[in-house]
Protein backbone atom coordinates (compact mmCIF):
# COMPACT_ATOMS: atom_id res chain seq x y z
CA UNK A 1 0.00 0.00 0.00
CA UNK A 2 2.74 2.43 0.95
CA UNK A 3 4.70 1.49 -2.16
CA UNK A 4 1.74 2.20 -4.38
CA UNK A 5 1.27 5.58 -2.75
CA UNK A 6 4.96 6.33 -3.26
CA UNK A 7 4.67 5.58 -6.93
CA UNK A 8 1.62 7.77 -7.23
CA UNK A 9 3.52 10.68 -5.72
CA UNK A 10 6.39 10.05 -8.15
CA UNK A 11 3.94 10.40 -11.01
CA UNK A 12 3.49 14.10 -10.22
CA UNK A 13 6.99 15.29 -11.24
CA UNK A 14 6.96 12.81 -14.11
CA UNK A 15 3.75 14.26 -15.52
CA UNK A 16 4.85 17.85 -14.92
CA UNK A 17 8.09 17.22 -16.80
CA UNK A 18 6.23 15.47 -19.60
CA UNK A 19 4.01 18.53 -20.08
CA UNK A 20 7.12 20.74 -20.15
CA UNK A 21 8.88 18.40 -22.56
CA UNK A 22 6.07 17.67 -25.00
CA UNK A 23 3.88 20.76 -24.56
CA UNK A 24 5.64 23.21 -26.88
CA UNK A 25 5.81 20.72 -29.73
CA UNK A 26 2.22 19.53 -29.39
CA UNK A 27 1.12 23.16 -29.31
CA UNK A 28 3.02 23.72 -32.56
CA UNK A 29 1.32 20.63 -33.97
CA UNK A 30 -2.14 22.04 -33.26
CA UNK A 31 -1.20 25.37 -34.82
CA UNK A 32 0.07 23.63 -37.93
CA UNK A 33 -3.51 22.55 -38.66
CA UNK A 34 -5.09 25.94 -38.02
CA UNK A 35 -5.06 29.08 -40.12
CA UNK A 36 -3.25 32.14 -38.84
CA UNK A 37 -6.60 33.96 -38.44
CA UNK A 38 -7.90 31.18 -36.21
CA UNK A 39 -4.69 31.22 -34.20
CA UNK A 40 -4.86 34.97 -33.58
CA UNK A 41 -8.43 34.61 -32.36
CA UNK A 42 -7.38 31.96 -29.83
CA UNK A 43 -3.87 30.64 -29.54
CA UNK A 44 -4.72 27.45 -27.73
CA UNK A 45 -7.77 26.15 -29.59
CA UNK A 46 -7.99 22.64 -30.93
CA UNK A 47 -7.56 22.19 -34.67
CA UNK A 48 -11.26 21.85 -35.49
CA UNK A 49 -11.80 21.80 -38.38
CA UNK A 50 -8.32 20.54 -39.26
CA UNK A 51 -6.83 22.34 -42.27
CA UNK A 52 -4.79 19.51 -43.74
CA UNK A 53 -4.54 21.45 -46.98
CA UNK A 54 -2.05 23.77 -45.25
CA UNK A 55 0.54 21.03 -45.61
CA UNK A 56 -0.01 20.94 -49.36
CA UNK A 57 0.20 24.73 -49.53
CA UNK A 58 3.41 24.90 -47.51
CA UNK A 59 4.87 22.16 -49.70
CA UNK A 60 3.90 23.75 -53.03
CA UNK A 61 3.63 27.50 -52.47
CA UNK A 62 6.15 28.21 -49.71
CA UNK A 63 9.04 26.24 -51.18
CA UNK A 64 9.18 23.46 -48.62
CA UNK A 65 9.26 20.90 -51.45
CA UNK A 66 12.57 22.38 -52.62
CA UNK A 67 14.06 22.71 -49.14
CA UNK A 68 12.96 19.21 -48.22
CA UNK A 69 14.55 17.89 -51.40
CA UNK A 70 17.81 19.76 -50.70
CA UNK A 71 17.97 18.48 -47.14
CA UNK A 72 17.30 14.93 -48.32
CA UNK A 73 19.97 15.08 -51.04
CA UNK A 74 22.60 16.52 -48.72
CA UNK A 75 21.83 14.19 -45.80
CA UNK A 76 21.59 11.00 -47.83
CA UNK A 77 24.68 11.70 -49.92
CA UNK A 78 26.74 12.64 -46.86
CA UNK A 79 25.58 9.61 -44.91
CA UNK A 80 26.49 7.31 -47.83
CA UNK A 81 29.96 8.81 -48.20
CA UNK A 82 30.66 8.86 -44.47
CA UNK A 83 29.47 5.29 -44.01
CA UNK A 84 31.40 3.77 -46.91
CA UNK A 85 34.65 5.62 -46.25
CA UNK A 86 34.27 5.40 -42.48
CA UNK A 87 33.66 1.65 -42.47
CA UNK A 88 36.64 0.92 -44.71
CA UNK A 89 38.96 3.25 -42.77
CA UNK A 90 37.67 1.94 -39.44
CA UNK A 91 38.43 -1.61 -40.54
CA UNK A 92 41.90 -0.70 -41.78
CA UNK A 93 42.69 0.95 -38.46
CA UNK A 94 41.30 -2.02 -36.54
CA UNK A 95 43.60 -4.59 -38.15
CA UNK A 96 47.32 -4.48 -37.57
CA UNK A 97 47.75 -6.51 -40.74
CA UNK A 98 47.20 -3.38 -42.86
CA UNK A 99 50.44 -1.48 -42.64
CA UNK A 100 50.77 2.00 -44.01
CA UNK A 101 53.05 4.90 -43.15
CA UNK A 102 52.11 7.05 -40.13
CA UNK A 103 49.39 4.66 -39.07
CA UNK A 104 49.45 5.52 -35.36
CA UNK A 105 49.95 9.29 -35.67
CA UNK A 106 47.14 9.38 -38.22
CA UNK A 107 44.74 7.65 -35.87
CA UNK A 108 45.71 9.97 -33.03
CA UNK A 109 45.02 12.92 -35.31
CA UNK A 110 41.59 11.52 -36.20
CA UNK A 111 40.86 10.94 -32.54
CA UNK A 112 41.84 14.51 -31.67
CA UNK A 113 39.80 16.02 -34.48
CA UNK A 114 36.66 14.46 -32.98
CA UNK A 115 37.01 17.16 -30.36
CA UNK A 116 37.67 20.13 -32.69
CA UNK A 117 34.92 22.70 -32.38
CA UNK A 118 33.41 23.62 -35.75
CA UNK A 119 34.30 27.29 -35.33
CA UNK A 120 37.98 26.54 -35.66
CA UNK A 121 37.40 24.93 -39.05
CA UNK A 122 34.63 27.21 -40.27
CA UNK A 123 36.72 30.05 -41.69
CA UNK A 124 39.40 27.76 -43.11
CA UNK A 125 36.75 25.61 -44.81
CA UNK A 126 35.14 28.77 -46.15
CA UNK A 127 38.40 29.76 -47.82
CA UNK A 128 38.93 26.30 -49.26
CA UNK A 129 35.39 26.16 -50.65
CA UNK A 130 35.77 29.57 -52.28
CA UNK A 131 39.11 28.55 -53.77
CA UNK A 132 37.70 25.38 -55.34
CA UNK A 133 34.47 27.07 -56.45
CA UNK A 134 32.42 24.85 -54.15
CA UNK A 135 31.04 27.76 -52.17
CA UNK A 136 27.26 28.01 -52.50
CA UNK A 137 26.84 24.50 -53.84
CA UNK A 138 25.25 21.41 -52.36
CA UNK A 139 28.29 19.36 -53.39
CA UNK A 140 30.49 21.61 -51.29
CA UNK A 141 28.17 21.20 -48.34
CA UNK A 142 28.16 17.40 -48.75
CA UNK A 143 31.97 17.37 -48.75
CA UNK A 144 32.11 19.55 -45.64
CA UNK A 145 29.60 17.36 -43.82
CA UNK A 146 31.48 14.24 -44.84
CA UNK A 147 34.82 15.41 -43.51
CA UNK A 148 33.35 16.77 -40.28
CA UNK A 149 31.65 13.50 -39.30
CA UNK A 150 34.26 11.08 -40.65
CA UNK A 151 36.52 11.13 -37.56
CA UNK A 152 33.79 10.11 -35.12
CA UNK A 153 32.46 7.47 -37.54
CA UNK A 154 35.91 5.96 -38.05
CA UNK A 155 36.48 6.01 -34.31
CA UNK A 156 33.20 4.24 -33.49
CA UNK A 157 33.47 1.65 -36.26
CA UNK A 158 37.11 0.88 -35.54
CA UNK A 159 36.14 0.01 -31.97
CA UNK A 160 33.47 -2.37 -33.27
CA UNK A 161 35.67 -4.07 -35.88
CA UNK A 162 38.43 -4.53 -33.31
CA UNK A 163 36.06 -6.75 -31.28
CA UNK A 164 35.36 -9.15 -34.15
CA UNK A 165 37.76 -12.11 -34.00
CA UNK A 166 40.10 -12.48 -36.97
CA UNK A 167 39.28 -16.17 -37.54
CA UNK A 168 36.32 -15.25 -39.76
CA UNK A 169 38.47 -13.27 -42.16
CA UNK A 170 41.04 -16.04 -42.23
CA UNK A 171 38.34 -18.55 -43.10
CA UNK A 172 37.11 -16.27 -45.87
CA UNK A 173 40.63 -15.88 -47.21
CA UNK A 174 41.16 -19.64 -47.28
CA UNK A 175 37.93 -19.90 -49.27
CA UNK A 176 39.59 -17.64 -51.84
CA UNK A 177 38.15 -14.21 -51.02
CA UNK A 178 40.20 -11.12 -51.75
CA UNK A 179 40.57 -8.46 -49.05
CA UNK A 180 37.95 -6.38 -50.81
CA UNK A 181 35.43 -9.23 -50.97
CA UNK A 182 36.19 -10.29 -47.41
CA UNK A 183 35.41 -6.82 -46.19
CA UNK A 184 32.18 -6.26 -48.11
CA UNK A 185 30.80 -9.81 -47.92
CA UNK A 186 31.86 -10.88 -44.44
CA UNK A 187 32.98 -8.03 -42.21
CA UNK A 188 30.63 -5.25 -43.29
CA UNK A 189 27.47 -7.36 -42.86
CA UNK A 190 28.70 -8.39 -39.43
CA UNK A 191 29.17 -4.76 -38.47
CA UNK A 192 25.67 -3.74 -39.55
CA UNK A 193 24.39 -3.02 -36.02
CA UNK A 194 27.27 -0.61 -35.43
CA UNK A 195 26.90 0.84 -38.92
CA UNK A 196 23.19 1.44 -38.29
CA UNK A 197 24.10 3.35 -35.14
CA UNK A 198 26.46 5.65 -36.99
CA UNK A 199 24.01 6.08 -39.87
CA UNK A 200 21.33 7.35 -37.50
CA UNK A 201 23.73 9.55 -35.56
CA UNK A 202 25.09 11.11 -38.75
CA UNK A 203 21.73 11.45 -40.48
CA UNK A 204 20.23 13.39 -37.57
CA UNK A 205 23.32 15.57 -37.43
CA UNK A 206 23.22 16.35 -41.17
CA UNK A 207 19.46 16.85 -41.27
CA UNK A 208 19.66 19.41 -38.45
CA UNK A 209 23.03 21.03 -39.16
CA UNK A 210 22.90 24.82 -39.22
CA UNK A 211 26.26 26.56 -38.71
CA UNK A 212 27.99 25.35 -41.88
CA UNK A 213 24.81 25.69 -43.92
CA UNK A 214 24.24 29.30 -42.91
CA UNK A 215 27.80 30.29 -43.82
CA UNK A 216 28.31 28.22 -46.97
CA UNK A 217 24.90 28.57 -48.65
CA UNK A 218 23.55 31.96 -49.67
CA UNK A 219 21.30 31.12 -52.62
CA UNK A 220 17.65 30.62 -51.86
CA UNK A 221 17.00 27.62 -54.07
CA UNK A 222 19.66 25.45 -52.48
CA UNK A 223 18.75 26.16 -48.86
CA UNK A 224 18.34 23.20 -46.55
CA UNK A 225 15.37 23.01 -44.16
CA UNK A 226 17.03 24.49 -41.04
CA UNK A 227 18.34 27.37 -43.14
CA UNK A 228 14.97 27.92 -44.83
CA UNK A 229 13.20 28.05 -41.48
CA UNK A 230 15.58 30.69 -40.22
CA UNK A 231 14.82 32.88 -43.23
CA UNK A 232 11.07 32.24 -43.13
CA UNK A 233 10.97 33.35 -39.49
CA UNK A 234 12.22 36.79 -40.40
CA UNK A 235 10.29 37.08 -43.68
CA UNK A 236 6.92 35.81 -42.52
CA UNK A 237 7.00 36.37 -38.82
CA UNK A 238 3.28 37.23 -38.79
CA UNK A 239 2.20 34.05 -40.53
CA UNK A 240 2.43 31.86 -37.44
CA UNK A 241 0.09 29.20 -38.83
CA UNK A 242 2.07 28.54 -41.99
CA UNK A 243 5.37 28.59 -40.13
CA UNK A 244 4.04 25.96 -37.72
CA UNK A 245 3.12 23.79 -40.70
CA UNK A 246 6.68 24.22 -42.00
CA UNK A 247 8.17 23.17 -38.68
CA UNK A 248 6.09 20.02 -38.73
CA UNK A 249 7.24 19.21 -42.27
CA UNK A 250 10.85 19.66 -41.16
CA UNK A 251 10.53 17.42 -38.11
CA UNK A 252 7.80 14.85 -38.77
CA UNK A 253 9.81 12.44 -40.97
CA UNK A 254 12.50 12.10 -38.32
CA UNK A 255 10.04 11.87 -35.43
CA UNK A 256 7.84 9.27 -37.12
CA UNK A 257 10.90 7.13 -37.81
CA UNK A 258 11.91 7.65 -34.19
CA UNK A 259 8.55 6.33 -32.97
CA UNK A 260 9.11 3.06 -34.80
CA UNK A 261 12.84 2.71 -34.20
CA UNK A 262 13.24 4.50 -30.89
CA UNK A 263 15.73 1.99 -29.48
CA UNK A 264 17.99 2.46 -32.49
CA UNK A 265 17.71 6.22 -32.31
CA UNK A 266 18.60 6.27 -28.63
CA UNK A 267 21.58 4.03 -29.33
CA UNK A 268 22.71 6.19 -32.23
CA UNK A 269 22.35 9.53 -30.50
CA UNK A 270 24.06 8.37 -27.32
CA UNK A 271 26.93 6.73 -29.22
CA UNK A 272 28.34 10.20 -29.69
CA UNK A 273 28.24 10.75 -25.93
CA UNK A 274 30.40 7.84 -24.86
CA UNK A 275 33.43 8.99 -26.83
CA UNK A 276 34.87 11.36 -24.15
CA UNK B 1 45.24 27.01 -41.44
CA UNK B 2 43.00 28.94 -39.03
CA UNK B 3 46.05 29.49 -36.87
CA UNK B 4 48.03 30.78 -39.85
CA UNK B 5 45.19 33.13 -40.72
CA UNK B 6 45.03 34.44 -37.20
CA UNK B 7 48.44 36.01 -37.66
CA UNK B 8 47.37 37.81 -40.81
CA UNK B 9 44.86 40.22 -42.23
CA UNK B 10 42.86 38.61 -45.02
CA UNK B 11 40.97 41.01 -47.22
CA UNK B 12 38.06 39.22 -48.85
CA UNK B 13 37.37 42.19 -51.12
CA UNK B 14 40.92 42.18 -52.51
CA UNK B 15 41.10 38.55 -53.63
CA UNK B 16 42.17 37.26 -50.22
CA UNK B 17 45.15 39.59 -50.09
CA UNK B 18 47.15 38.38 -47.12
CA UNK B 19 49.33 40.58 -44.96
CA UNK B 20 51.34 39.38 -41.97
CA UNK B 21 50.47 41.16 -38.73
CA UNK B 22 51.92 38.83 -36.12
CA UNK B 23 50.06 38.72 -32.83
CA UNK B 24 48.41 42.10 -33.42
CA UNK B 25 44.90 40.55 -33.58
CA UNK B 26 45.43 38.70 -30.34
CA UNK B 27 46.54 41.90 -28.61
CA UNK B 28 43.51 43.79 -29.90
CA UNK B 29 41.03 41.05 -28.91
CA UNK B 30 42.36 40.65 -25.41
CA UNK B 31 42.90 44.30 -24.57
CA UNK B 32 40.41 46.49 -26.42
CA UNK B 33 37.58 44.31 -27.72
CA UNK B 34 34.70 44.74 -25.25
CA UNK B 35 32.30 42.70 -27.35
CA UNK B 36 34.62 39.72 -27.23
CA UNK B 37 34.72 39.85 -23.45
CA UNK B 38 30.94 40.11 -23.22
CA UNK B 39 30.57 37.18 -25.59
CA UNK B 40 33.15 35.18 -23.66
CA UNK B 41 31.33 35.84 -20.39
CA UNK B 42 28.00 34.77 -21.89
CA UNK B 43 29.44 31.59 -23.40
CA UNK B 44 31.21 30.73 -20.17
CA UNK B 45 28.06 31.33 -18.12
CA UNK B 46 26.17 29.07 -20.49
CA UNK B 47 28.88 26.42 -20.34
CA UNK B 48 28.90 26.38 -16.54
CA UNK B 49 25.21 26.86 -15.72
CA UNK B 50 23.84 24.41 -18.29
CA UNK B 51 25.56 21.26 -16.92
CA UNK B 52 24.72 22.32 -13.36
CA UNK B 53 21.04 22.47 -14.29
CA UNK B 54 20.80 19.74 -16.94
CA UNK B 55 22.56 16.93 -15.15
CA UNK B 56 20.98 17.04 -11.67
CA UNK B 57 17.60 17.37 -13.39
CA UNK B 58 18.43 14.44 -15.67
CA UNK B 59 19.59 12.40 -12.69
CA UNK B 60 16.36 13.02 -10.79
CA UNK B 61 14.32 12.10 -13.84
CA UNK B 62 16.36 8.94 -14.37
CA UNK B 63 15.94 7.88 -10.74
CA UNK B 64 12.20 8.48 -10.92
CA UNK B 65 11.90 6.30 -13.99
CA UNK B 66 14.15 3.71 -12.36
CA UNK B 67 11.69 3.47 -9.46
CA UNK B 68 9.37 1.51 -11.75
CA UNK B 69 6.93 4.24 -12.59
CA UNK B 70 4.23 2.87 -14.90
CA UNK B 71 4.72 3.61 -18.62
CA UNK B 72 8.40 4.43 -18.02
CA UNK B 73 9.25 3.60 -21.63
CA UNK B 74 6.67 6.02 -22.95
CA UNK B 75 8.03 8.83 -20.79
CA UNK B 76 11.57 8.06 -21.80
CA UNK B 77 10.61 8.18 -25.48
CA UNK B 78 8.82 11.52 -25.06
CA UNK B 79 11.55 13.20 -22.99
CA UNK B 80 14.23 12.23 -25.48
CA UNK B 81 12.40 13.73 -28.47
CA UNK B 82 13.56 17.40 -28.29
CA UNK B 83 17.17 16.47 -28.97
CA UNK B 84 16.15 15.15 -32.40
CA UNK B 85 15.01 18.58 -33.61
CA UNK B 86 17.21 21.16 -35.27
CA UNK B 87 18.08 24.40 -33.50
CA UNK B 88 16.09 26.58 -35.94
CA UNK B 89 12.97 24.49 -35.30
CA UNK B 90 13.48 24.62 -31.54
CA UNK B 91 14.28 28.32 -31.77
CA UNK B 92 11.04 29.19 -33.56
CA UNK B 93 8.92 27.11 -31.19
CA UNK B 94 10.50 28.85 -28.19
CA UNK B 95 10.15 32.28 -29.76
CA UNK B 96 6.44 31.54 -29.54
CA UNK B 97 6.68 30.14 -26.03
CA UNK B 98 8.34 33.38 -24.89
CA UNK B 99 5.89 35.64 -26.76
CA UNK B 100 4.68 38.35 -24.41
CA UNK B 101 0.99 38.33 -25.31
CA UNK B 102 0.18 34.71 -25.98
CA UNK B 103 3.30 32.64 -25.25
CA UNK B 104 3.13 29.56 -23.08
CA UNK B 105 5.61 30.91 -20.52
CA UNK B 106 3.49 33.92 -19.60
CA UNK B 107 0.30 31.89 -19.95
CA UNK B 108 1.49 29.50 -17.25
CA UNK B 109 2.64 32.34 -14.98
CA UNK B 110 -0.74 34.09 -15.29
CA UNK B 111 -2.58 30.81 -14.71
CA UNK B 112 -0.82 30.14 -11.41
CA UNK B 113 -1.31 33.70 -10.18
CA UNK B 114 2.18 34.99 -10.89
CA UNK B 115 0.98 37.22 -13.71
CA UNK B 116 3.11 40.08 -12.38
CA UNK B 117 6.20 38.18 -13.45
CA UNK B 118 4.99 37.83 -17.02
CA UNK B 119 7.37 39.71 -19.27
CA UNK B 120 8.99 39.85 -22.70
CA UNK B 121 11.66 37.32 -21.80
CA UNK B 122 13.91 37.85 -24.79
CA UNK B 123 13.73 41.65 -24.80
CA UNK B 124 15.69 42.35 -21.64
CA UNK B 125 19.44 41.67 -21.32
CA UNK B 126 18.84 40.32 -17.81
CA UNK B 127 16.40 37.58 -18.78
CA UNK B 128 17.39 36.74 -22.38
CA UNK B 129 20.38 34.55 -21.56
CA UNK B 130 18.63 32.55 -18.79
CA UNK B 131 15.70 32.11 -21.17
CA UNK B 132 18.00 30.63 -23.81
CA UNK B 133 19.71 28.39 -21.27
CA UNK B 134 16.31 26.99 -20.34
CA UNK B 135 15.75 26.10 -24.00
CA UNK B 136 18.95 24.05 -24.13
CA UNK B 137 17.90 22.36 -20.90
CA UNK B 138 14.59 21.47 -22.55
CA UNK B 139 16.57 19.94 -25.42
CA UNK B 140 19.25 18.09 -23.47
CA UNK B 141 17.85 17.05 -20.08
CA UNK B 142 16.02 14.11 -21.66
CA UNK B 143 19.10 13.07 -23.58
CA UNK B 144 21.27 13.11 -20.45
CA UNK B 145 18.51 11.28 -18.61
CA UNK B 146 18.60 8.41 -21.10
CA UNK B 147 22.37 8.01 -20.77
CA UNK B 148 22.16 8.09 -16.96
CA UNK B 149 19.25 5.65 -16.91
CA UNK B 150 21.30 3.19 -18.96
CA UNK B 151 24.18 3.60 -16.52
CA UNK B 152 21.86 3.00 -13.54
CA UNK B 153 20.52 -0.15 -15.16
CA UNK B 154 24.11 -1.30 -15.63
CA UNK B 155 24.82 -1.18 -11.88
CA UNK B 156 24.97 -4.81 -10.69
CA UNK B 157 21.88 -5.41 -8.52
CA UNK B 158 24.07 -7.16 -5.92
CA UNK B 159 25.59 -3.79 -4.94
CA UNK B 160 22.19 -2.36 -4.20
CA UNK B 161 21.06 -5.48 -2.34
CA UNK B 162 24.23 -5.51 -0.25
CA UNK B 163 23.66 -1.85 0.61
CA UNK B 164 20.11 -2.57 1.66
CA UNK B 165 21.24 -5.47 3.82
CA UNK B 166 23.78 -3.17 5.46
CA UNK B 167 20.95 -0.85 6.35
CA UNK B 168 21.43 1.85 3.73
CA UNK B 169 18.09 2.67 2.19
CA UNK B 170 16.41 5.52 0.41
CA UNK B 171 18.47 8.68 0.27
CA UNK B 172 21.59 7.19 1.80
CA UNK B 173 21.64 4.41 -0.74
CA UNK B 174 21.22 7.00 -3.44
CA UNK B 175 23.97 9.31 -2.23
CA UNK B 176 26.54 6.75 -1.17
CA UNK B 177 26.04 3.96 -3.68
CA UNK B 178 24.32 5.08 -6.85
CA UNK B 179 25.83 8.54 -7.39
CA UNK B 180 29.48 7.47 -6.82
CA UNK B 181 29.01 4.54 -9.18
CA UNK B 182 27.61 6.89 -11.80
CA UNK B 183 30.40 9.41 -11.40
CA UNK B 184 32.33 8.51 -14.59
CA UNK B 185 29.15 8.86 -16.64
CA UNK B 186 28.23 12.12 -14.92
CA UNK B 187 31.68 13.59 -15.49
CA UNK B 188 31.55 12.56 -19.12
CA UNK B 189 28.13 14.12 -19.69
CA UNK B 190 29.08 17.29 -17.82
CA UNK B 191 32.15 17.84 -19.99
CA UNK B 192 30.21 17.10 -23.15
CA UNK B 193 27.50 19.54 -22.09
CA UNK B 194 30.13 22.15 -21.20
CA UNK B 195 31.84 21.89 -24.60
CA UNK B 196 28.51 21.93 -26.42
CA UNK B 197 27.41 25.14 -24.72
CA UNK B 198 30.76 26.85 -25.17
CA UNK B 199 30.28 26.40 -28.95
CA UNK B 200 26.63 27.47 -28.94
CA UNK B 201 25.72 29.29 -32.13
CA UNK B 202 22.52 28.23 -33.87
CA UNK B 203 19.95 28.83 -31.16
CA UNK B 204 21.23 32.36 -30.57
CA UNK B 205 21.37 33.07 -34.28
CA UNK B 206 17.73 32.11 -34.76
CA UNK B 207 16.23 33.53 -31.57
CA UNK B 208 18.06 36.73 -30.65
CA UNK B 209 21.02 37.30 -32.98
CA UNK B 210 23.08 38.05 -29.88
CA UNK B 211 20.82 40.85 -28.66
CA UNK B 212 19.53 42.65 -26.75
CA UNK B 213 22.64 44.79 -26.07
CA UNK B 214 25.02 41.83 -26.61
CA UNK B 215 23.05 40.12 -23.84
CA UNK B 216 23.12 36.76 -25.57
CA UNK B 217 26.13 37.20 -27.87
CA UNK B 218 28.28 34.09 -27.78
CA UNK B 219 31.82 33.74 -29.03
CA UNK B 220 30.60 31.63 -31.94
CA UNK B 221 28.03 34.18 -33.11
CA UNK B 222 30.61 36.94 -32.72
CA UNK B 223 33.09 35.04 -34.91
CA UNK B 224 30.51 34.65 -37.67
CA UNK B 225 29.43 38.28 -37.37
CA UNK B 226 32.99 39.56 -37.56
CA UNK B 227 33.73 37.34 -40.54
CA UNK B 228 30.63 37.82 -42.66
CA UNK B 229 28.34 40.56 -41.33
CA UNK B 230 30.47 43.47 -40.25
CA UNK B 231 31.92 45.13 -43.29
CA UNK B 232 35.50 44.67 -42.14
CA UNK B 233 35.96 41.94 -44.76
CA UNK B 234 38.86 40.50 -42.81
CA UNK B 235 39.06 36.79 -42.04
CA UNK B 236 42.20 37.12 -39.93
CA UNK B 237 40.63 38.77 -36.89
CA UNK B 238 37.77 36.26 -36.42
CA UNK B 239 40.26 33.43 -36.98
CA UNK B 240 42.26 34.77 -34.06
CA UNK B 241 39.11 34.76 -31.89
CA UNK B 242 38.44 31.17 -32.92
CA UNK B 243 41.98 30.16 -31.99
CA UNK B 244 41.77 31.82 -28.57
CA UNK B 245 38.41 30.20 -27.89
CA UNK B 246 39.58 26.78 -29.03
CA UNK B 247 42.54 26.96 -26.67
CA UNK B 248 40.26 28.01 -23.80
CA UNK B 249 37.70 25.24 -24.43
CA UNK B 250 40.41 22.65 -24.79
CA UNK B 251 42.27 23.79 -21.68
CA UNK B 252 39.17 24.01 -19.52
CA UNK B 253 37.94 20.58 -20.63
CA UNK B 254 41.27 19.04 -19.73
CA UNK B 255 41.24 20.86 -16.39
CA UNK B 256 37.68 19.73 -15.66
CA UNK B 257 38.53 16.13 -16.47
CA UNK B 258 41.54 16.31 -14.17
CA UNK B 259 39.76 17.94 -11.25
CA UNK B 260 36.63 15.79 -11.40
CA UNK B 261 38.62 12.59 -11.73
CA UNK B 262 40.98 13.43 -8.93
CA UNK B 263 38.06 13.90 -6.58
CA UNK B 264 36.87 10.50 -7.62
CA UNK B 265 40.24 9.00 -6.79
CA UNK B 266 40.22 10.62 -3.37
CA UNK B 267 36.86 9.26 -2.42
CA UNK B 268 37.51 5.64 -3.06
Amino acid sequence: MRRRLGRLILMVPVLVYTVFSAGPYLWTATMSLRTTDEIYRSHYGLPIPAHWDKYARAWNEFGYATYFKNSTIVSVASVLLVTVIGAMAGFAFARRRYRFPLREPLFLLIFLSVMFPPQIMLLALFQILVQYRLFNSLIGLVLVYTVTELPLTIYLLRAFFAQIPTELEEAARIDGCSDWATFWRVMFPMALPAVATTVILNFIYFWNEFLYAVVFITQQKIRTLPLAIQFLVSDQYQDVGMLATGLMIATLPVLVLYLFLSEWFVKGMTAGAVKG
Amino acid sequence: MTFYNSLHTLRMDLGMLTEFVGFEHFREILTTDDVFWKAARNSLTWGIVAPLVDIPLALMLALTLHARVPFARVFRTVWFTPVLMSYPVVGVIWLWVYNYDWGMANLVLRAIGLGDYAQAWLASPATALPALILVTTWMFAGFNMVVLLAAIHAIPPEYLEAATVDGAAGWRRLLHIIVPLLRPTIVNLAILDFIGKMKQFALVWVMTRGGPMWGTETVATYVVKRAFEWKTLDLGYPSAIAVIWFVIIFGLSLLLTRVLQRREALEF
